[in-house]
């Protein structure tokens, strides 16, 4: 299917002077972006805008997820200065919004969970009125990892469930739909104020009927804030892309998640989980 | 002539290589930093490449639908006098 001529929707722009300021000052400071990691198309349009994902724990993950391109592997040892090489990237950056998420790290004690908070921690003490978003994994549904998480009070923290249940051992194949629920689930009854968030892919051959339980199954949760975008496949060694999901049908889709109370809906085929996150978070609140 | 190139630029970070769609300049187009001058499709999307430049296009470099790899050059434009009194030295 990656031989389908690409529809005109998927079109971005790209800028080197651009991509190649950020990354250097990423190398610079010994930093990923999941942005470059998982070649998010959005990398050009985001890095003109100074915004980028910050992806902590190293390079390599220890899942391998069969719809992702971050690059599966033998771990790294975690880095102690790495939540201060990214304070201090968000203050050269100028950002007012900072989104951080990681490879997966099971073979961790927490996951990497003192990670994210070192993180977020370094960046409230020099940039306090800065919004700190996290991206985290299942941490295997440890709610003590989940707790060292919490209790450094990210404004937003996401968990993706990426796709419908019936997809899972196709897409996703070490990981639990139920789970991923309840780690949702989880944050926004330890925290009512953190603002919560998934994402999902379409295009990998899910039902509308199955993405709009998937919607209830969110709200179920407490998610209040979701994000929908294309299935892009990485390579031809990744899992199949069934399908272009048109414009129409992903307005169909935000339609039909907005009727379901989320605070925001992200839709649309370029959408990925951090993008727009400033504004995404903004309208939570105004509507919330 | 102040003559610079622009490159294929690295847009994947697992493949080097992608397919000239089409330009969306010609010979003696005078562009501006910003100004698109070619589509280039890579395994997820259709990238439109932007001029690092004010200029002049020269010449074309490849033909569309030519597969390039990342730091071969797409085209070469005029940027003019670097010294700025229009006066080729």
């Amino acid at each position: 299917m990656t031989d389908q001529k690409k529809p005109s929707w998927l079109r971005v722009k790209y800028n080197k002077s651009e991509v190649s300021e950020i990354s250097e000052m990423m190398s610079a400071l010994g930093l990923n972006t999941v942005c470059k990691e998982a070649e998010c198309p959005n990398m050009g349009e985001c890095f003109k805008k100074r915004t980028a994902t910050f992806m902590i724990l190293g390079k390599y993950c220890t899942r391998d997820c069969r719809f992702c391109s971050v690059e599966h592997g033998a771990p790294e040892s975690v880095c102690p200065e790495e939540p201060e090489h990214i304070a201090e990237a968000a203050v050269k950056l100028g950002l007012r919004h900072v989104v951080i998420t990681s490879v997966t790290r099971d073979d961790l004690p927490d996951g990497g969970a003192e990670q994210f908070a070192a993180c977020v921690r370094s960046i409230k003490r020099r940039l306090p009125s800065v919004a700190v978003e996290l991206l985290i994994p299942d941490f295997k549904g440890s709610n003590n990892a989940l707790d060292i998480v919490i209790a450094a009070h990210p404004d937003v923290i996401g968990h993706n469930v990426e796709t419908v249940p019936s997809l899972y051992s196709d897409v996703r194949p070490q990981a639990v739909y139920t789970r991923s629920l309840e780690v949702l689930k989880y944050i926004k009854s330890k925290s009512p104020d953190i603002r919560v968030k998934s994402g999902i892919m379409v295009g990998l051959g899910e039902k509308k009927e199955e993405v709009f339980t998937l919607f209830d199954d969110l709200r179920a949760a407490g998610c209040d804030i979701i994000t929908i975008g294309q299935y892009l496949r990485p390579s031809v060694s990744h899992v199949e892309m069934k399908e272009y999901i048109t414009p129409e049908m992903f307005e169909m889709y935000k339609t039909q998640a907005q009727s379901r109370g989320f605070g925001y809906v992200s839709c649309g085929p370029l959408v990925r989980s951090s993008y727009h996150a400033a504004e995404a978070l903004r309208e939570t609140d105004v509507h919330s | 002539m102040n003559k610079m190139y622009i490159n294929m630029p690295h847009l994947s970070a697992k493949s080097s290589k992608g397919t000239l769609c089409v330009y969306r300049v010609k010979p003696g187009d005078k562009i501006k930093k910003g100004d698109i001058v070619a589509e280039i499709e890579t395994d997820k999307v259709v990238s439109e490449i932007e001029s690092e430049y004010d200029g002049i296009i020269d010449s074309l470099c490849r033909e569309e639908g030519d597969e390039v790899s990342e730091g071969e050059a797409l085209l070469s434009l005029d940027k003019g006098n670097p010294s700025g009194n229009g006066k080729q030295k």
